[in-house]
C-alpha cells in the first residue's frame, strides 16, 4: 500500500547578506520499495510571511557579534506549511538561526529554534576573552553543560544513554505521518521524522528531555557554554567559562551526574529540550 | 540599476539498488529563481524545455547503470539555464565510492570493482614512507589545499615552483532555493619540470579518497584515504582507511615532484553551506613526504 504525503510551504530565510523568499508544494509517496517526491500544484493559500522580525534578529546579531569576533555564517529563517497526510491536515510554523561565530582560531555554532538571542549574547561575550586555542585547549574532566550544549547531546545519546538517565520524548506537535506526538520512553517512541517532503521519513525521537533522579548541579565546576564543533560520538569540543577564565576544551562524555530542569527547545534532530546537566 | 538574474533547473534524483534493480528512491525537483540585488525569489514552477532535456539524459543514464549488477548508484541529473545538462554518478560498492559522469561511467564502475575486491589488512600509521597519489588522487589533495583557500581568498603561501594548479572560480548554486556561491568548477593540477623519478618502495600508494575538508581558521587540511596499497619491495598490502591532517605550509613543504601523464580523478562531490556540486578533478602522480 502507498502512502501520500503532501506539504505547502512557504519560507522567508536571511543567508549571509541574501534574502531568499520560497514558496513550494510537493508531494511524496512510499510503499515498501520505493520513495519518490515531486512538486504539485500550490493548491493551499499560505499567509505571507512578515520578514521584519528576521531583519531586526538579524541586525540584533551584528550588533552582539562585533569586533574581534567575526560572523562566518548567519542563517535566520522563518517558515510557515501546510501537510497533508490521508484525511489528516496540520499547519505548523518555523523559526530558525544558525550562527557561526569565529575568534581566532575557535569557532562558536549556534543553532535555535527561536529568535531569543541570549544564547548568542552570552557566547559572543564569553568568546572574546578566550584563550587561543594552541594554549588553552585541554581534557576537562567535571564539567557542567549550559542547556544550549546539552541539547545538542541528548541526540548522540540515543542507544547509548547510561542507566541513570532516562531519554524521553514530549508531547507536542504531529509526527512526518500526521501521528500526534506523545509524552513517552524513547523505546516506545514510534513517530516518524520528515524535515522535507523530499526527505524519505524515518522514525525519531521528538523533542527529546533527559531525566535524572540527581537535579542539582555543581556551580563550581566549569561550565561548557557553545559547541566550538559538531558533536563526534560521544566527544565535544566545547567553549568552557570558569570564573574569569574561557577556554576551549575536549570533554569525553562517559558519565552524566546530574540533569536539571529542561529550559528551552534547540533544533538538533527532531527536536531537544536543553536542561543544565553535569557530566 | 537593479541587476537582475533568471534561474531554472529540473533535476532528477534516483537511486538504485544495483542488486536487485531497484530503484529505491526517485525525486524530481524543479523550480526558478529570480534575483534582484540581494534578494532571491524562488518558486517550483516548471521549465519543459529544460524536463525534456532532462528526461533525455536521464534515460541515457539509466541505460548506462542497467548492466551494472552490484553495489548501490546514485544519479543526479540537471538540466539548468545557465549551464546546459550535467549527470553525475555517485557508485558505491562494499565500503568504496566514487562519483563519475555518463562518459566515464564504465571504466569507473570496473576500476571501484577492482578496488573493493582487495580486502584492507593493514594499518598506515607507524608507515613513515612517502606517499604517491595515484589515480589523479592528487588533484583532491590540492583541491583543499588550493582551491578552497582561493575560494575564501586566504593568504597565499608558497607553492614549489614546479607545481601548477588551475582551480578557476565560478558562481555556482546547487538548486533554485540555494544563494550562488563562488565555487571551483574544476581542479587541473599539472607538473613545469619532467624527469621526477618516483620513490622506489616502500611507499603507499594513494588510489581513492573517501572525503576532505579546509579549514580556514587553523589552515589545516583533512583527507580520508579510503583506498591505498602499501608497496614494500614486491608486496602491495591494502590498508585500511586513514586520515592525513596538514597545514598547508606542511602540505607545501611535502611535495617532491610529479611523474607520468595526467588523470582523472573520478569526481568529487563538494560541499558547501549545504549545497552539493561535481567538481571536475585531473592531476598526474604526486609525491608527497611527511617525514
Amino acid at each position: 500500500m502507498s502512502e501520500v504525503y503532501r506539504k505547502f510551504g512557504r519560507s522567508l530565510r536571511y543567508e549571509n547578506g541574501t534574502i531568499v523568499r520560497s514558496d513550494e508544494a510537493g508531494e511524496a509517496i512510499e510503499d515498501a520499495h520505493t520513495f519518490s517526491c515531486r512538486p504539485i500544484a500550490h493548491a493551499v493559500e499560505l499567509p505571507a510571511i512578515d520578514g521584519r522580525a528576521i531583519d531586526e534578529t538579524v541586525r540584533e546579531i551584528h550588533s552582539i557579534v562585533r569586533a574581534p569576533l567575526a560572523i562566518e555564517r548567519l542563517i535566520v529563517s522563518e517558515g510557515i506549511a501546510e501537510h497533508q497526510f490521508g484525511e489528516r491536515r496540520w499547519r505548523e510554523t518555523t523559526r530558525r538561526i544558525h550562527v557561526a561565530i569565529t575568534f581566532r582560531s575557535m569557532r562558536a555554532l549556534i543553532d535555535l529554534g527561536d529568535f531569543d538571542l541570549a544564547d548568542v549574547r552570552l557566547i559572543s561575550a564569553a568568546l572574546a576573552r578566550a584563550v587561543p586555542a594552541e594554549a588553552g585547549t585541554h581534557t576537562e574532566g567535571r564539567i557542567r553543560l549550559a542547556p544550549n550544549v546539552s541539547a545538542a547531546l541528548l541526540p548522540a545519546l540515543i542507544s547509548v544513554a547510561p542507566p541513570n538517565i532516562q531519554l524521553i520524548q514530549t508531547a507536542g506537535g504531529i509526527d512526518g505521518k500526521g501521528a500526534p506526538i506523545e509524552t513517552c520512553g524513547i523505546s516506545f517512541a514510534s513517530n516518524w521524522y520528515r524535515p522535507s517532503y523530499r526527505v524519505r521519513p524515518v522514525r525519531a525521537p521528538f523533542s527529546l528531555r533527559a531525566s535524572c533522579d540527581v537535579t542539582l548541579i555543581d556551580e563550581e565546576i566549569p561550565r561548557a557554554i557553545a559547541l566550538l564543533a559538531p558533536i563526534e560520538r560521544l566527544t565535544m569540543s566545547v567553549l568552557c567559562v570558569r570564573g574569569t577564565d574561557v577556554f576551549p576544551a575536549t570533554v569525553r562524555v562517559a558519565r552524566i551526574d546530574a540533569v536539571s530542569t529542561a529550559v528551552r527547545w534547540y533544533p538538533y534532530g527532531a527536536g531537544s529540550f536543553g536542561a543544565e546537566m553535569m557530566l | 540599476m537593479i541587476d537582475s538574474k533568471h534561474f531554472a533547473i529540473v533535476t532528477r534524483d534516483e537511486s538504485w539498488s544495483l542488486g536487485s534493480r531497484l530503484v529505491t528512491e526517485s525525486r524530481l525537483i524543479h523550480g526558478s529563481a529570480d534575483q534582484r540585488g540581494a534578494t532571491i525569489d524562488a518558486r517550483d514552477d516548471l521549465d519543459d524545455e529544460l524536463l525534456a532535456l532532462c528526461d533525455r539524459e536521464t534515460d541515457r543514464v539509466r541505460a548506462a547503470i542497467a548492466p551494472l549488477r552490484e553495489g548501490r548508484a546514485r544519479a543526479v541529473v540537471s538540466a539548468r539555464r545557465d549551464g546546459g545538462v550535467s549527470a553525475t554518478i555517485s557508485l558505491s560498492v562494499r565500503d568504496l565510492a566514487v562519483v563519475t559522469t555518463l562518459p566515464h561511467l564504465a571504466g569507473d564502475y570496473e576500476m571501484l570493482i577492482e578496488l573493493a575486491s582487495v580486502p584492507a589488512v593493514a594499518d598506515a600509521a607507524g608507515h613513515g614512507v612517502p606517499l604517491v597519489w595515484r589515480n589523479g588522487s592528487g588533484a583532491v589533495l590540492m583541491h583543499e589545499a588550493a582551491g578552497h583557500p582561493a575560494e575564501l581568498d586566504q593568504p597565499a603561501i608558497d607553492w614549489p615552483k614546479w607545481l601548477h594548479v588551475e582551480s578557476p572560480l565560478a558562481l555556482r548554486r546547487e538548486s533554485f532555493t540555494d544563494v550562488p556561491l563562488r565555487r571551483m568548477t574544476n581542479v587541473a593540477v599539472t607538473s613545469v619540470e619532467a624527469g621526477f623519478s618516483p620513490p622506489s618502495p616502500p611507499y603507499i600508494e594513494i588510489l581513492l579518497v573517501a572525503d576532505g575538508r579546509y579549514e580556514p581558521l587553523t589552515d589545516r587540511v583533512s583527507l580520508s584515504i579510503s583506498a591505498a596499497n602499501l608497496i614494500d619491495g614486491d608486496k602491495s598490502i591494502r590498508l585500511r582507511r586513514f586520515t592525513i591532517d596538514e597545514t598547508r605550509e606542511t602540505i607545501a613543504r611535502s611535495l617532491r615532484g610529479a611523474s607520468g601523464d595526467v588523470r582523472r580523478y573520478p569526481g568529487v562531490i563538494c560541499s558547501k553551506e549545504g549545497q552539493n556540486v561535481f567538481v571536475g578533478s585531473h592531476a598526474p602522480d604526486l609525491v608527497t613526504d611527511f617525514r
